[in-house]
């Protein structure tokens, strides 16, 4: 049992924070976007991807023949909780899902022509699993794709796609065939975002988010991009969350979150006491670093899992995302009761504790229990697969 | 990072567990319950001959000479068991307590009897009306000159009627200390209080009893400092064995959930019932990875200031949470005495109730986070 990383796991993850604190630029880490500063959505973003890709630390894990270096997940993973802790963009799907896809089941064109746009930060994408009737019932797909001449014509509606409204790449699931049970009838594609037939609408939240729907309007899709074998796109889509390990949801925001609440407590002050010496206020203090953690070892018995090479860590994995995205909205809620009515002042102005940090990760934060994989699809999770209960719906 | 336990520590696990499965099923727990003496012999010879009264105490007092982390494999399989056994108040407590503040003379005495199981010490520490900081402590040790004289009430000594050693936590000029005191000096008097655990503990009186200055452990003023960083590692332990108990009352509800059937169909295929137990799961393994942390942490000489207690907080509210969403699922039988589900109930609150409450463990977190 060891709870430190390896020195050399150390040594990277100290070179990383160094390097990010040498480039740190306000225009690109920015706390107050919260969830969605993991995105590389603006060209000082973009830039900052370049640099990490001049670093070589995008595609780490990936095999050499396509230019990874074949080193451990978990420096994926301790790359992303730096980036997160200074709210800068993530590596993600790129690397993630659909690079780790399309090496297992891209045909050789893919590969060459996205592989390394990945590698060198060129390409964003966009993922297009939900429809307005396929939310926590992934499978129920029902955006149409019919066989035609030299490839696909894509017909219907997606719903809460992120990064639509910039991605380059849009990674598509969609029904090829209607007639087959509802896990089997779907394929995957790659969708240029400048086909023409696509309309992409976007959803203002109360969030930092920008979420889209996305209509298609006969949109054409070549042969050579449906990826892998058709009628395969659901077990492909489960398969990545299982290859995709390491990279998927970050403590150090949360962390991070906690921190801030600790040394704004430690200043702060209500009728002319410390507001520390406050036994409510101490109280949440204490619940809040608790619990945090408890994330963090939640984290580390995922991480450990995914380390050790076996079957996919999907309990851990579930597990943590359950308590942590509660975690999450808990300590917003903690915030703004420990700020009190001047907590209610709006993120953004500088009369507000904090700049408002709280007020506006209060409604950040409100998307974590309901994307990906609400805390009930988790806990369906975890009874069947870890207690071996009954299918209960 | 890695959480693998090592051949040797799969080893005590097993050991114990096989141990405890063999002499202390429910039965045994139901039989210790409101008993005076209040655990039986033979769970106590089992487990000094397997060496786990001595698996903390040093290889040079015929110990076993373990880290707190093998300590924690061993708690959750006591705490799985709720085996009724002195060993948390000898053998952790008293036993940190005399060889961080202990001279010679005082650890020759007793350590080597505490590691084979022989003798029994119990601090004698709570007092009726106080809680669980320095300012608790209003029971006097007045010098006399030669030694002092022991005045006032304690509550909650555990094991107290077997015990050969009392570690009092008393008054004095210089503030607080702890003093080895025969528990059959004149002038004590005890009396069995029964509690929500139904562990044997007892109400002891001292009424000017006599104690020699060399039965002072460690200097003058000492003994408050000694008492807290005991505690800030034993409590792991408790953890340890919050989660024991939480994870065995988990799984028999799960079997239950799976067998019991209603509306046609087991009460595990009920949503509102299995997110109650993916939840109480979430929090137990989480918790354990917890203690692990805490208890790693020590073995590696850091401080547990503030998981210690992190550890204690979070597992005792996980235990006494899943007795009580686990009580919903069994429903009525769930507070029969036929059943065992009681016990769980029971003991969960009552773990949570003492050896640091939550309110006491809140403000030592966030002393160590705030000021």
């Amino acid at each position: 049992m060891d709870f430190d990383f390896l020195p050399e796991e150390q040594k990277f993850a100290d070179e990383v924070e160094a390097w990010l604190v040498d480039n740190h630029d306000d225009e690109v880490m920015d706390h107050h976007r919260e969830n969605f500063s993991q995105l590389s959505d603006t060209p000082e973003r973009c830039a900052f991807m370049k640099k990490l890709a001049a670093k070589g630390w995008l595609g780490m894990s990936w095999p050499k023949e396509f230019g990874g270096q074949e080193i451990e997940g978990v420096y994926e993973y301790i790359l992303n909780e730096a980036l997160s802790k200074h709210a800068a963009p993530q590596i993600g799907k790129g690397v993630g899902i659909i690079g780790k896809t399309l090496i297992r089941h891209g045909n050789d064109f893919q590969k060459n022509k996205f592989l390394p746009m990945v590698l060198n930060a060129d390409v964003e994408f966009a993922v297009g699993y939900s429809e307005p009737e396929a939310g926590s019932d992934a499978a129920n797909m029902q955006l149409k794709a019919e066989k035609v001449e030299g490839g696909w014509m894509l017909n219907g509606q997606k719903m809460w796609t992120t990064s639509a409204h910039f991605a380059d790449w849009y990674w598509v699931g969609a029904r090829t065939d209607p007639d087959k049970k509802k896990h089997d009838g779907l394929s995957l594609f790659l969708v240029n975002m400048d086909n023409p037939g696509l309309e992409v609408v976007s959803l203002p939240t109360i969030g930092k988010d920008t979420t889209n729907q996305v209509f298609f309007d006969d949109v054409f899709v070549p042969d050579d991009y449906l990826v892998g074998e058709r009628g395969r796109g659901f077990h492909m889509i489960s398969e990545a969350l299982d290859l995709e390990r390491f990279t998927m949801f970050t403590l150090s925001p949360i962390a991070h979150r906690s921190d801030v609440l600790v040394d704004w407590v430690k200043e702060a002050t209500r009728d002319d006491e410390p507001l520390k010496d406050d036994p409510n206020v101490r109280q949440k203090i204490a619940q809040i670093v608790t619990d945090t953690a408890v994330a963090k070892a939640l984290s580390t018995r995922f991480v450990c899992a995914a380390k050790s090479g076996g079957k996919p860590p999907t309990i851990e994995s579930s597990q943590y995302k359950l308590f942590t995205t509660s975690l999450s909205q808990r300590v917003c809620k903690d915030a703004l009761d420990i700020q009190g009515h001047e907590g209610a002042i709006m993120e953004g102005q500088d009369d507000a504790p904090l700049r408002g940090r709280f007020e506006g990760a209060y409604r950040a934060t409100v998307n974590e229990t309901v994307g990906g994989g609400s805390s009930e699809i988790q806990k369906n999770i975890i009874a069947r697969r870890h207690l071996g209960l009954p299918k209960n719906f | 990072m890695d959480l693998d336990f090592t051949e040797e520590q799969q080893m005590v696990i097993d050991m114990t567990r096989t141990m405890l499965e063999e002499h202390c099923d429910t039965q045994v727990v139901r039989d210790a319950e409101d008993d005076p003496k209040g655990y039986p012999d033979a769970l106590w010879k089992q487990m000094s001959e397997l060496g786990l009264n001595g698996l903390l105490i040093p290889e040079s007092y015929g110990g076993g000479e373990q880290t707190i982390l093998e300590g924690a494999f061993v708690y959750e399989e006591l705490g799985r068991a709720m085996a009724p056994t002195p060993h948390f108040v000898s053998c952790v407590v008293s036993a940190k307590l005399l060889l961080s503040g202990g001279n010679d003379a005082q650890k020759n005495a007793w350590l080597e009897k505490i590691a084979n199981g022989d003798s029994i010490l119990t601090p004698a520490w709570l007092e009726p009306q106080r809680g669980f900081s320095a300012k608790g402590i209003a029971v006097k040790a007045e010098s006399d000159g030669e030694g002092f004289k022991i005045t006032g009430r304690k509550r909650s000594v555990a094991y107290a009627s077997s015990a050969d050693q009392l570690i009092v936590l008393a008054r004095t000029d210089a503030g607080v200390d702890l003093f080895l005191v025969d528990p059959n000096a004149s002038g004590i008097t005890m009396k069995q209080l029964l509690s929500q655990g139904r562990e044997a503990q007892y109400q002891i009186d001292f009424d000017g009893v006599s104690v020699s200055a060399d039965d002072r452990i460690g200097a003058a003023g000492s003994g408050w400092e000694t008492w807290t960083a005991v505690m800030q590692e034993s409590v792991i332990l408790l953890a340890a064995s919050a989660i024991g108990g939480a994870d065995r009352c988990l799984t028999e509800t799960v079997e239950y959930a799976n067998s019991r059937i209603q509306f046609d169909k087991p009460l595990g295929a009920f949503q509102s019932l299995s997110h109650y137990m993916a939840d109480a799961s979430t929090s137990i393994d989480g918790g354990r990875v917890l203690v692990h942390e805490a208890a790693w942490n020590a073995a590696q000489g850091r401080s547990v200031a503030r998981l210690g207690p992190m550890a204690k907080l979070f597992c005792c509210e996980t235990y006494r949470e899943t007795t009580r969403v686990c009580a919903q699922i069994w429903g009525g039988v769930a507070f029969t005495i036929e059943y065992d589900q009681q016990i769980f109930f029971r003991r969960a609150k009552a773990l949570q109730l003492t050896w640091w409450d939550t309110p006491y463990l809140e403000e030592l977190i966030a002393k160590d986070v705030l000021d």
